[in-house]
């Protein structure tokens, strides 16, 4: 039986969405397809799959990328669906728990964690451009000419929120990625 | 300039490459011959796998139909590279037990 369920995800809550998806697994739905608004599930046993949802540079189709999910599929990952966004792309792809029973792990030290960190920081810094300039050029819509509009002041408001979130968010990555640099030091 | 240090991942993936073989192959490998301490990671081994093709230490095999995996092997210059790993893991090993009275 298809489940739909329609559920707001921002570009920075990619762990919140991938823990959710993964509760859902467990209690027998399995993620069948998403949309940029709508997650489709199937009704299966319960932890049968282990989600993980990626971020990547370049949309899904680019040569680079059908390589690396070519690659994961190799390794028993294999992708269910993905969004592309501006610049980027969102890719679900999920595995047989029984074969990753911790989960899907796709960096195994320092170095690479650190790489995933810096491409998804990059993407991040673009968004807060694009919602900062959004917020400013609405202000000024709002209030910059000769009368007031409201609708442009809404907006303007709603991108600043946008904008303080997705910064909040960038500086979780730079703080975490500062933290694995230090432990570099001392480790691989 | 002597050869930087090796991470453990690459060291363990050229060590494996004796012999032709797959991703997933190098995994299990890489697992069997660290009785399971290392367990690589898919996006971890992609990243270096590219990197060692690019330096060449390793040589992507031509795809097998069958199977439909890439397989890799290492190259003359990757055993030179694991060979002075090897030599610089020795004298690591060597100096601390002369250091600490191992045996």
């Amino acid at each position: 039986m298809r489940r739909v369920i329609h559920k707001i995800f921002w570009v920075w809550q990619l762990e919140k969405e991938q823990a959710w998806i993964n509760e859902m697994a467990s209690h027998g739905y399995s993620l069948e397809h998403a949309g940029r608004l709508t997650f489709e599930f199937e009704e299966t046993e319960a932890d049968l799959y282990t989600y993980k949802t990626l971020f990547l540079k370049g949309w899904a189709d680019s040569e680079e990328n059908r390589k690396y999910m070519k690659f994961l599929e190799e390794m028993g990952i294999k992708v269910v669906c993905f969004i592309n966004y501006p610049g980027a792309c969102w890719v679900y792809t999920r595995a047989l728990k029984a074969d990753y029973p911790d989960g899907i792990d796709l960096f195994s030290d320092i170095d690479s964690k650190i790489n995933g960190m810096k491409a998804m920081s990059g993407y991040m810094i673009f968004v807060m451009a694009m919602t900062l300039f959004a917020a400013l050029l609405n202000l000024w819509c709002a209030i910059g000419r000769d009368y007031f509009s409201p609708i442009n002041f809404i907006c303007s408001i709603s991108m600043f929120v946008l904008f303080t979130l997705a910064t909040i968010a960038t500086v979780r990555i730079f703080v975490n990625m500062g933290k694995l640099k230090k432990e570099r030091t001392i480790h691989e | 300039m002597p050869q930087l240090a090796l991470t453990e991942a690459v060291f363990y993936i050229l060590l494996s490459l004796q012999k032709p073989l797959h991703g997933y192959g190098i995994i299990q490998n890489v697992g069997e011959l660290s009785n399971g301490r290392v367990k690589l990671a898919a996006g971890t081994l992609y990243g270096a796998l590219n990197s060692l093709v690019e330096k060449g230490w390793i040589d992507a095999l031509p795809e097998n139909p069958e199977s439909r995996k890439k397989e890799y092997v290492i190259t003359k210059n990757g055993q030179a590279v694991l060979k002075e790993e090897l030599d610089r893991l020795s004298e690591l090993v060597d100096n601390g037990k002369r250091i600490l009275g191992g045996n």
